[in-house]
């Protein structure tokens, strides 16, 4: 099957870097990096959905389903409170970027906060996701191809031709290039994904999740969450009774996945987004419908027949038929490269638009400037393919981060949507303790201390909650009590520039009392009900109901049935505020500029005394 | 402007072979194995993938207020000549083709003929979705022809 798996690999190769090729031939060198913050609406809304789907590493999470059954499936329906933030803040990003001239959400916050620190911390997460997070899932595909193989690939070689088939369209076509090649094979996933698991539970003869559930380790619950909260010391330290997934684990995940629905390269993706409906349609149908819809309902499917891994039900279809097998397998390995060439690229782009381009190289021209992020593609595709091949174990550790440190962000990102008394110092401290408390329930930290010092007494995820929350706790405690004293410092003024536009022209509408208090309150009550401690219920809400003496004979697990449930009654919530309030509906019309104190201007832009010096140093002799 | 229409053009290109790839895909895996192990049930399988692909077309049209590019008629009418093409040889060269075979591909062909009449007739009207193919009567051209009892035409 090698050579037909191969050959079916290189068309969507083939094709991203056709669409990337008519894409350099008509776009200007200046909209290299941000494709002219004119992305087609299509292009955004599959986008956002394949690169949610290709981020949370489907075949990665096929496994842990596997592994711990109905409870680790449960976590897709934290994608909806994380849309709900996604929904919050992106509009009013998106029309900072066209009122204040600030082109991603790192230049947003340095200018509206005035803190050269937020751009660096931006600039930091967007490389946490562009290195070791795109790296961990390119080193899958590279396993995956070498697997599948049976190493007549091996891993190295399939990791570095895999990173030069994403670089490509990235460096021909740029930002625009890669939205669209990523948009194009996003729909071919998700269609390719339920097709895939009707094509297998149609033709396999072996029983799958409807005849005999999943078969797990003893100890673990296959359809039940393990509780509220377990009193564990960690991952790591004690083994958790039923499985990890309790109900203050999954409410705590959700606030992960805010984390990668939050990361500088979506929000930059919304950010360069025409105006129109493209961020509510992305949002609620996407992401809240079409993205949870496929893990809560195929999850099940895919894992249960997914007990010798993905490889294993690779073999299995072709037994059956070699293209649908070859189909599968592809399906497989495009789930894990569309993030990386998303990442990474969006990654890149970000560091010499905010980095390289206004402080090292201030005086390039279009064509410089678009050469310079051509090389730096190329760096940056070579250090992933690097770390990738020589360093899987160390881009697992850093990627731990990745997520859990992006949700720190939305603080901070609140501030410049709607709360205008959030301070720059409450958004710095309450950042501090947010990553440190991260840090120190993730891998990283938990080695360093531990092989620098002693042993702490928590492992990973301490009480079964998620690096994410204990790091917004923290933060958000922070930020409040900080803004207590200094909600009107000197930077206040700046930061009601922006706030007054909003109120002036582009208030959003919440409704009346009643509609603004049934919004919140439903969302709450969705939240506590779905994933907050009240999806106990769920365990045996239909198999046993509550008012009659029998059990009730479904045919399902009555968790399964929990969770479609609050899937389809999770989207209205998002449409809600996407549409009803108009949180998704952006619009060119009536927009006015003003400046922010801390912009720099274009023209204003130069190289730091101390770059400019060094670089003086090499070029000058 | 100029680069906002090319890049407008290209976008809709781009949003046609994302759904002709997805549609495409499926369509493949579904005639393989329908020809295959399958049989007939999953050759309807496949022809329904493509009349989805299809129609998601007509919907890209729509959406975009566009119609067919002449490129994307020729491809079209290309690809349905040689899939009747091979029709024909395979009744008449492969032996048990046309007894296990002939009547659900047939079908699914005639399926995607009426579907391309049933989107002229829907976008043009019956008469000018007629009119499209009538190139004799614009040989030899009188000027009264463009009476609007005669049909209008110029």
């Amino acid at each position: 099957m090698t050579g037909l798996l191969l050959t079916l690999l290189a068309l969507p190769v083939a094709l991203s870097v056709y669409l990337a090729t008519m894409v350099a031939r008509s776009q200007t060198p200046a909209a290299f990096t941000d494709g002219g913050a004119r992305l087609p609406g299509w292009a955004v809304i599959f986008g956002s959905g394949g690169v949610v789907l290709s981020g949370i590493d489907l075949p990665a999470h096929l496994a842990l389903v596997g592994r711990y059954g109905l409870q680790a499936s449960h976590l897709a329906l934290g994608l909806i409170p994380a849309a709900l933030a996604l929904i919050l803040v992106q509009k009013r990003l998106w029309l900072a970027a066209r009122i204040a001239g600030t082109q991603s959400a790192g230049e947003a916050l340095a200018s509206y906060y005035g803190s050269v620190t937020l751009r660096l911390v931006m600039l930091t997460l967007a490389a946490l996701f562009a290195l070791p997070f795109a790296a961990q899932l390119l080193g899958g595909a590279g396993d995956f191809l070498a697997a599948l193989t049976a190493n007549a690939v091996p891993r190295g070689v399939a990791i570095w031709v895999l990173a030069f088939a994403l670089f490509l369209p990235a460096v021909i076509g740029g930002w625009r290039g890669v939205v669209l090649a990523v948009a194009v094979q996003s729909l071919m996933l998700a269609v390719l994904t339920a097709a895939s698991t009707g094509f297998a539970e149609a033709t396999l003869s072996a029983a799958g999740y409807l005849q005999q559930g999943m078969t797990l380790s003893d100890g673990i619950l296959s359809d039940r969450i393990p509780g509220v909260i377990q009193y564990s010391a960690g991952i790591g330290k004690e083994p958790v009774q039923g499985g990890i997934f309790t109900t203050l684990a999954l409410l705590s995940s959700a606030l992960a996945f805010m984390g990668l629905l939050l990361s500088p390269a979506m929000l930059y993706l919304g950010m360069t987004a025409r105006a129109g409906r493209n961020l509510a349609f992305a949002t609620v149908w996407g992401i809240a419908g079409v993205v949870v819809g496929l893990l809560v309902l195929l999850a099940p499917f895919l894992a249960a027949r997914m007990q010798g891994g993905a490889t294993g039900l690779v073999a299995g279809l072709a037994g059956v038929d070699q293209l649908a097998a070859a189909s599968l397998a592809v399906l497989f390995l495009a789930l894990r490269l569309v993030a990386t060439a998303f990442f990474v690229t969006s990654g890149t782009l970000l560091v010499v638009r905010e980095l390289v381009l206004p402080f090292v190289l201030p005086n390039l021209d279009a064509r410089g400037g678009r050469l310079t992020a051509r090389i730096a593609l190329a760096v940056a595709f070579a250090l992933v393919a690097a770390i990738a091949t020589f360093s899987p174990l160390g881009a697992a550790v850093f990627a731990s981060l990745a997520l859990p440190m992006a949700a720190q962000m939305f603080p901070a990102l609140l501030g410049l949507a709607f709360v205008r008394w959030i301070s720059r110092s409450a958004v710095l401290t309450g950042l501090i303790l947010g990553f440190l408390a991260v840090f120190f329930t993730e891998p990283p930290g938990l080695i360093l201390f531990e092989g620098l010092f002693l042993d702490l007494p928590w492992g990973r995820w301490p009480l079964t909650i998620h690096s994410a929350a204990w790091g917004l706790v923290l933060n958000v405690g922070a930020v409040l009590l900080v803004s207590i004293f200094t909600r009107q410092g000197a930077e206040r003024q700046a930061r009601d520039l922006l706030h007054d536009e909003f109120a002036a022209h582009w208030r959003t509408d919440f409704g009346g009392r009643a509609a603004r208090a049934a919004k919140w309150s439903l969302v709450l009550i969705w939240a506590f009900l779905a994933i907050g401690p009240g999806a106990i219920l769920g365990n045996s809400f239909f198999s046993q109901p509550v008012f009659t003496e029998g059990d009730a004979a479904l045919g399902v697990p009555s968790l399964w049935v929990w969770q479609l449930l609050f899937w389809l009654a999770g989207v209205p919530l998002v449409w809600w505020l996407a549409y009803r309030s108009g949180l998704g509906l952006t619009t060119d019309v009536g927009i006015r500029t003003l400046r922010l104190p801390a912009t720099v201007q274009a023209q204003e832009r130069q190289a730091p005394d101390w770059i400019a010096a060094s670089l003086a140093r090499v070029t000058e002799r | 402007m100029q680069v906002d229409q090319t890049e407008d053009k290209l976008d809709r290109h781009a949003l046609v072979v994302a759904v002709w790839l997805a549609a495409g895909a499926i369509a493949l895996v579904l005639f393989h194995f329908g020809f295959g192990a399958g049989g007939r049930g999953w050759l309807a399988g496949g022809f329904a993938a493509v009349l989805a692909g299809f129609a998601s077309h007509v919907i890209v049209n729509a959406v975009t207020g566009t119609g067919f590019t002449p490129r994307e008629v020729a491809l079209g009418l290309v690809a349905m000549l040689a899939a009747l093409l091979a029709l024909v040889l395979a009744t008449l060269l492969v032996v048990g083709f046309s007894a296990q075979f002939f009547l659900p591909v047939s079908g699914g062909l005639i399926c995607l003929v009426l579907a391309v009449v049933l989107t002229m007739v829907t976008r043009h009207g019956p008469r000018r979705a007629f009119e499209v193919f009538d190139v004799i009567r614009d040989n030899n051209r009188r000027a009264a022809s463009a009476l609007p009892h005669r049909g209008g035409r110029k």
